[in-house]
């Protein structure tokens, strides 16, 4: 296999893609996985090497979060449970199908990842309802203080009985695409179960870690991971991810869903182009 | 990156047995999860530069193939105590699996302070049945 690629553009393209995933929520892969398959990497090495870095994005962006007092934990362990079956399944599933499916699956999870972004910045503050009896078992409530309102925020989550099950078919596509799948969690956290957008966003990046690590177990074990490659990726991933935290914790809520609005619609229609064919596939 | 970043104070204060144990949580997931990126990311980098020292470039290119995780690692420990001990593809080696190890660490020390700081037995059995689903996917092979 000639995989040569330059290093430093893996680095510097690593870096774009970590920040956009931190601020976004969505995990870095996302945007690297188009980006690697652009640069002549077969989509399912692209997967695997990005599932990777999503393990470093993830748990660089949630050390910052968690110690923020952002995240809600036990919200993410209980999701947890599900997110990395999911993952497991998935990747198994991709390991066996075709690339073309891939680019399609993944042009198509991305247009409706720019989808709910869109149709959330319409939605209203809902997180203060009363829960029902099972959510308040599994004890998901909390507070954090909000930088950008100045201002604590109470909150309590509920409808988990739907939330898990969910997370089982975010896990899924994680382990697939070799993304954070950090929009449909997000989306679960955010209109299933209730929670504020700052909860949502950062717990959905706890939960990407164990998810991603699911996941690379079994692109390791069936020998798609090229460390060579990867190596590079993470340690632009990282920094990238590390400006974008910070720079989210001083913007307001609508101002991180506005920015990656056109970037993520293009990437999208790039996929299903070539999944269809397209530019040689 | 700079210190004035973290001038604001503690913003909710914990008070309850409850969010006292929380807040203890969410420090030592945070700290777990800065320090096992950190360290990978110094053993990838020192991998690179020393591929880059040994070949004039950066040029590592191999599959890890048909082996588990753990596996790999022994693989990895029996290459430092061999001839060709701290080769550039040894770091980047460990550098991928000590961020594996991230949150998987994570997760067995979360069951352990749920069970032993919390005494919350539900989430201890939670995080064990993740500590356990993740255990079998790292020796998938």
């Amino acid at each position: 296999m000639s995989l040569v690629h330059s290093p430093v553009l893996m680095f510097l393209v690593s870096i774009v893609a970590g920040f956009i995933g931190a601020m976004s929520g969505m995990g870095g892969g996302i945007v690297l996985i188009p980006a690697l398959t652009l640069v002549g990497i077969p989509i399912k090495h692209a997967i695997a090497i990005s599932i990777v870095s999503v393990i470093a994005t993830s748990s660089g962006a949630a050390s910052a979060y968690v110690r923020d007092g952002v995240t809600n934990l036990k919200v993410g362990m209980f999701l947890e449970m599900f997110t990395i079956v999911g993952a497991i399944v998935g990747a198994a599933v991709t390991i066996a199908a075709g690339s073309e499916i891939l680019f399609l699956a993944f042009g198509l999870v991305l247009l409706f990842s720019w989808g709910t972004l869109f149709i959330r910045k319409h939605s209203d503050a809902h997180y203060n309802r009363p829960a029902d009896r099972f959510t308040t078992w599994l004890e998901h409530h909390g507070s954090y203080y909000d930088h950008a309102a100045g201002e604590t925020i109470t909150y309590q989550g509920r409808r988990a009985y739907i939330g898990g099950p969910c997370m089982f078919g975010a896990g899924f596509i994680a382990g697939l695409l070799g993304i954070g799948a950090g929009a449909l969690k997000v989306l679960i956290l955010d209109l299933a179960m209730g929670l504020p957008p700052k909860v949502s966003t950062t717990t959905s990046n706890l939960i990407i870690g164990v998810t991603a690590l699911a996941g690379t177990s079994v692109y390791i074990a069936a020998g798609y991971v090229d460390p060579g490659l990867a190596a590079p990726v993470i340690l632009g991933v990282v920094p990238g991810a590390l400006i974008g935290t910070r720079l989210l914790r001083r913007l307001s809520n609508r101002s991180i869903r506005n920015f990656f609005l056109v970037i993520l619609f293009l990437l999208g229609i790039e996929m299903i182009l070539r999944g269809l064919g397209f530019f040689g596939g | 990156m700079n210190a004035s970043d973290h001038t604001s104070p503690p913003p909710v204060v914990p008070q309850t047995k409850e969010e006292i144990d929380e807040r203890r949580m969410e420090l030592m997931v945070g700290y777990l999860l800065l320090a096992g990126v950190i360290v990978s990311q110094v053993s990838l980098l020192f991998g690179l530069v020393l591929d880059y020292i040994e070949h004039g470039t950066i040029r590592l290119a191999y599959l890890i193939k048909g082996m588990n995780y753990f596996q790999f690692l022994i693989h990895d420990i029996l290459a430092l105590a061999g001839p060709h001990a701290w080769g550039a593809r040894t770091f980047v080696n460990l550098g991928i699996a000590l961020l594996m190890f991230t949150p998987f660490i994570r997760v067995v020390a979360s069951v352990f302070f749920f069970l032993l700081e919390e005494r919350n037995i539900k989430y201890t059995l939670f995080t064990f049945f993740v500590a356990a689903v993740l255990t079998y996917s790292l020796f998938l092979r």
